[in-house]
């Protein structure tokens, strides 16, 4: 942070983002970040709900599955999801067939940072559904509560830190991702892209103004879910 | 009314239950760790679902494995389980928590007075802004017994709630739930392994070891005539010495089978009497083999022949002979079953 701070001018960064469409690797950033994020609460909440409850079938496979999603190296997966995806596989021609593509689109971007980020969030938000007590959603229960409700009004709430620190992380690994996006999401062109084309076509100094947005696009939702979490524990403690 | 006839598998062996609990009754379920008490309030509760047998609370079919099969979800049964940990929802205010059953179901009004007289008779007034963590644990299981008393529950389980504490407030909080469990006039079932507690709080006492309930009955009637030696060793029997070893006295040991060869007569460290005092029931006399402090007296173990048994005395032993006589003791034949179910009259054993 302070070696980007020191190395930038106003003047560089002022000239670096009031060009013409300079501005739209920041929106299709923060777009795609947005709906990956989306993507994730819909179907990765569950997904770590049951990881956590042991309540899916072959867990270990499960696990394996999303652990080799997180050591894979970002090029890989993107290689992989070429193989996936891609306009010869089965996916890609059903996409196909609704007129979308998986390459070089923003559904491929939003794909390619779902994977990125997605390992990020489950195995957050299955510790975080691990540490609510079960016999609480137990005692809920018996006090009159549907398993919905006692979702809504015990697990949830008792693992909302947990979820809030996981989805920063995953905002901001889906935000910074470049492995994956490159091969399969090179246009649009993200923040990401932005600093890489930049460094290759004009050099270090010119791409720092962006590595900067990045920066100050990224953090404050993690900042955000950090000063909640520690504001919830500080109530609940009394 | 809570009728429950069940068997429910457990790894190491199958839990039978079958115990009738009347409304405003009380059932204490005692007996040792792991003997499959918390399994059968879980079954109640509708936490565990039984092989076979059924549970019926209110007129209300909540179990039943015959056909039609029924099983009645946890949270539409009405029924209030307390356990060892209170169970308090930790993001919520003990307002909150208090009131938290009556916003999930339907037909109850707002809490409003009912809240402030429980909160009252439970002495928790002043803590209803409280967070759960800034609660000592007398406190929370106060909150704890509120909520489900708030919840209108009809029936309430007792998993060992008070366990935890210690002896005073444990005894304040029984006495507690036993007046409000009165005053509601709901069956109410404590599950525990201390023998005070059930005796302090419940009507009825169910001995229970390795899933099978041993005795039931009225709680002194079972510690002074427990079914079999087993239940005397699980209801505080520290020894069993031969009832029949050097009889000085004329006896009507026939009539308790004391006569018999290998019966024994249980001895309860509380039911001794220093010395030997034939009219008051059987003198026993032998070598002591160690004694120690034990709350405001002594307790010394002792031996008869080769029978081994402890004792509690208001002194400490003098010299390494004692006598004593063990008040109106119960006798088990070879099979460890109870013998005779009247008082013996005066007899005596002797060490070698």
């Amino acid at each position: 942070m302070i070696t980007l701070i020191t190395r930038i001018s106003p003047g560089d960064l002022w000239s670096a983002l009031t060009g013409p469409g300079d501005l739209d690797p920041l929106l299709t950033s923060v777009e795609s970040g947005g709906v990956t994020l989306a993507v994730l609460i819909v179907f990765c909440t569950p997904l770590a709900w049951m990881m956590a409850r042991d309540r899916l079938p072959f867990p270990r496979i499960w696990e394996a599955g999303i652990l080799s999603a997180l050591l894979l190296p970002p090029l890989v997966i993107g290689l992989l999801l070429v193989f996936m995806v891609g306009p010869y596989t089965w996916i890609g021609s059903i996409l196909d067939w609704f007129h979308q593509s998986a390459t070089n689109t923003f559904l491929a971007l939003v794909i390619a940072e779902v994977y990125e980020s997605a390992p990020y969030y489950v195995l957050g938000a299955q510790a975080a559904f691990s540490g609510v007590d079960t016999s609480l959603e137990q005692q809920a229960g018996l006090l009159g509560d549907r398993p919905f409700t006692v979702f809504r009004r015990v697990t949830l709430p008792l693992a909302a830190p947990g979820l809030a620190m996981s989805l920063a992380v995953a905002w901001a690994r889906a935000i910074g991702a470049f492995g994956a996006v490159v091969i399969i999401a090179y246009h649009p062109f993200g923040i990401p892209m932005q600093i890489f084309t930049t460094l290759q076509e004009t050099g270090l100094y010119t791409a720092l103004p962006y590595a900067l947005v990045l920066l100050v696009v990224a953090l404050p939702l993690p900042l955000a879910a950090y000063v909640w979490s520690a504001r919830a524990e500080r109530r609940r403690r009394g | 009314m809570l009728n429950v006839d069940v068997a429910a598998d457990r790894r190491d062996f199958t839990v039978r239950a079958a115990l009738d609990v009347a409304d405003g009754e009380r059932v204490a379920l005692f007996g040792p760790s792991g003997a499959g008490k918390t399994t059968v309030l879980e079954v109640i509760a509708g936490l565990v679902e039984p092989q076979s047998g059924r549970v019926e609370l209110g007129g209300r079919t909540l179990t039943s494995t015959a056909s039609p099969r029924v099983a009645v979800p946890p949270w539409e049964r009405r029924v209030g389980l307390l356990r060892q940990d209170p169970g308090l929802f930790p993001h919520l205010s003990v307002r909150a928590n208090l009131t938290y059953a009556r916003s999930s179901r339907a037909g109850h009004s707002a809490a409003g007075v009912e809240l402030t007289e429980i909160a009252a008779s439970l002495g928790i007034e002043e803590l209803l802004a409280a967070m759960p963590a800034r609660l000592s644990g007398g406190q929370r299981h106060r909150v704890a017994l509120g909520r489900l008393l708030l919840a209108r529950c009809d029936a309430l389980l007792l998993d060992e709630p008070f366990a935890s504490l210690d002896a005073a407030l444990r005894r304040s909080l029984t006495a507690l739930v036993k007046e409000l469990s009165s005053q509601r006039s709901v069956p109410s079932v404590l599950v525990t392994h201390q023998l005070s507690d059930a005796q302090a709080f419940a009507d009825r006492l169910l001995v229970m070891d390795a899933g099978a309930i041993l005795q039931a009955g009225a709680p002194d009637a079972v510690v002074l005539r427990p079914a079999s030696r087993r239940v005397a060793e699980l209801v505080g029997y520290l020894g069993f010495v031969p009832a029949d070893a050097d009889t000085d006295a004329d006896t009507d040991a026939d009539a308790v089978g004391g006569g018999a060869a290998g019966v024994v007569a249980g001895v309860h460290p509380d039911r001794v009497l220093p010395g030997s005092q034939p009219g008051q029931g059987l003198v026993v006399s032998g070598t002591v083999t160690a004694a120690r402090p034990s709350g405001a007296g002594w307790e010394a173990d002792v031996l008869v022949g080769d029978a081994p048994f402890t004792c509690r005395l208001p002194s400490r032993p003098d010299g390494a002979r004692l006598s004593v006589t063990l008040l109106d003791p119960p006798y088990f034949g070879p099979d460890g079953g109870l013998c005779g179910d009247r008082s013996p009259s005066p007899r005596s054993a002797n060490s070698a």
